[in-house]
């Protein structure tokens, strides 16, 4: 409990501390929802042109895009400073953490909150909006539930993977260019059915790096087209269920590995 | 001439530059590799949206993935570097060393432009294989295609090295300028048909793009590389080039002008 106030209470001191300068905040929001809109005219230009892609309409493919982007905001508003990991490592500030009454993974994902996520949690709340009223779909209570859980789910994926590649760093110190390249390729891959890659990438995506999971599988369980995945309907419908699993599963992999934790000395 | 005694000089400058490329090898290769898989996602995705057609609004699906696959490395090979270099000098204060250098400072920054494109040629070497791998690579469509392409390569590495170096400048106004480069970097990203060939771009938007020089870092050179040059022929396609090349060496002598009255040199 008292944990759990200790990390809230850093939390927003963080999120104060980045409004203090109102408007270069305001700009990296600004920035961080353009930079997400350039991404979908890219997806908006060829559906207008081409009415599908793989034979997902254009809500479909928005909702896909808006559920994979809400995650997403989640994810780096949690936990965005995974990226400055290297950073604190060498620098030996890990060496405070660990002398602080919380766990040094929560001490570091309120070290500092990057502003830009509200622009991705801004685009993604748009366009899901956008896309709900271009669906022909009975928003029961159950519906809208499991939207909220596979949304969060999603950003657990996401996070769970950062966090076990993140733990690489405590044995190979500089590991952030791996880290920004798997995250890319969450940011560009996820964002489309992954029907129109072949068989063989599609697995790849599915149970060698878990893209599909993020957006898709949940995705297409709403949009009532898990028959068409080459995975069983019930593990897409599990897709919250296996973002906790991973979750749990990273969080282990980095308390192994940081046991080997050694300062850098300074 | 003054300017052949500053030869030696500027030559200095770009190698200093080569070296500092170098050191950052490592993040070009992983650079490369996104590159890749941004073009195999680009050339999967076009394939998807052409479905069973093998030509729409007069491009083959050949020619699409060819220019998919060529215009990305080439953006990824022009990608700017120096504006943020220049905003970081003038924020720690040493542009001051720079100004007091009896090369010009535009000049220094062409020439260190230049260091950065031959240090990058090699990089660009290894980057081909991983295109062919992701994409899809073909000969030009013609030998006119061909030596047009390479005319209008050089221009387009003139008209990305002379914007960066405009976009630079402004520095000398506002230092705090990250949010401005972003928005710039994305727009510009999306305006040189890197992503979206601009056949396929809606008209409003397309007539926009068309007045901006963006186009002439990818969309130009690439469409006369598969041989459906932007304006049509490859000499009118050449010579928007070359009107951009002007306009912007114009442009950045007037700025440069404004620019010099208004240094502060931080610190000192």
């Amino acid at each position: 409990m008292e944990r759990i106030s200790i990390t809230l209470a850093l939390a927003s001191a963080s999120l104060r501390s980045e409004f203090q300068y109102r408007a270069n905040a305001m700009m990296s929001v600004i920035g961080g929802i353009i930079y997400q809109l350039t991404g979908f005219l890219i997806v908006w230009i060829i559906v207008n042109r081409f009415n599908t892609i793989g034979g997902w309409s254009l809500a479909e493919i928005t909702f896909l895009y808006g559920m994979r982007l809400t995650s997403h905001g989640i994810f780096y508003m949690c936990f965005s400073q995974l990226f400055e990991l290297d950073r604190v490592l060498i620098t030996g500030e890990f060496d405070r953490f660990l002398v602080r009454p919380l766990s040094p993974l929560l001490q570091l994902f309120t070290r500092k909150l990057r502003v830009n996520c509200f622009g991705d949690l801004i685009g993604g709340g748009a366009l899901l909006a956008f896309a709900w009223r271009g669906l022909d779909i009975d928003w029961s209570p159950l519906a809208v539930g499991y939207l909220l859980l596979a949304v969060v789910g999603g950003a657990l994926v996401e996070g769970a993977v950062q966090i076990a590649m993140g733990a690489l760093s405590f044995r190979f110190l500089n590991t952030i260019a791996l880290r920004t390249t798997i995250n890319e390729v969450f940011n560009q891959y996820g964002n489309y059915p992954q029907r129109i890659f072949p068989p063989l990438l599609q697995y790849v995506l599915t149970f060698g790096l878990p893209v599909a999971f993020v957006a898709y599988f949940p995705a297409s369980t709403v949009l009532d087209r898990s028959n068409e995945l080459l995975v069983s309907p019930w593990l897409a419908a599990a897709a919250p269920l296996v973002g906790l699993a991973l979750f749990l599963l990273a969080l282990r992999i980095w308390r192994r590995a940081s046991r080997r934790y050694q300062s850098s000395g300074n | 001439m003054t300017w052949s005694r500053n030869v030696p000089a500027l030559v200095a400058v770009a190698r200093m530059q080569m070296r500092i490329l170098y050191t950052y090898r490592v993040n070009a290769m992983f650079s490369m590799v996104l590159v890749g898989v941004q073009i195999y996602l680009l050339t999967v995705i076009w394939q998807a949206a052409y479905g069973n057609r093998t030509e729409v609004d007069g491009i083959a699906i050949g020619q699409l993935l060819v220019y998919l696959t060529l215009a990305n490395l080439q953006v990824w090979f022009l990608r700017p570097k120096m504006a943020e270099d220049i905003q970081e000098r003038i924020r720690q204060g040493q542009i001051g060393f720079d100004l007091s250098r009896p090369v010009g400072y535009p000049s220094q920054l062409m020439a260190s432009a230049i260091g950065d494109m031959i240090g990058g040629l090699p990089i660009l070497l290894l980057g081909f294989p991983v295109a062919f791998i992701a994409g899809e690579l073909q000969r030009p469509a013609s030998l006119e295609a061909g030596f047009g392409y390479t005319a209008a390569l050089i221009l387009a590495w003139l008209v990305a090295a002379l914007l960066n170096l405009l976009v630079g400048l402004i520095s000398f106004w506002t230092v705090e300028m990250n949010g401005f480069r972003m928005i710039y970097t994305l727009v510009g990203n999306f305006a040189t048909g890197a992503l979206v060939p601009l056949w396929f771009v809606p008209d409003a938007m397309r007539t926009i793009i068309q007045l901006l020089p963006f186009q002439a870092i990818a969309f130009i050179p690439v469409s006369i590389y598969v041989g459906e040059p932007a304006t049509g022929s490859i000499g009118t396609a050449l010579i928007v080039q070359a009107m951009w090349v002007g306009l912007l060496i114009l442009f950045i002598r007037w700025v440069w002008g404004q620019a010099f009255r208004h240094t502060v040199i931080q610190g000192g």
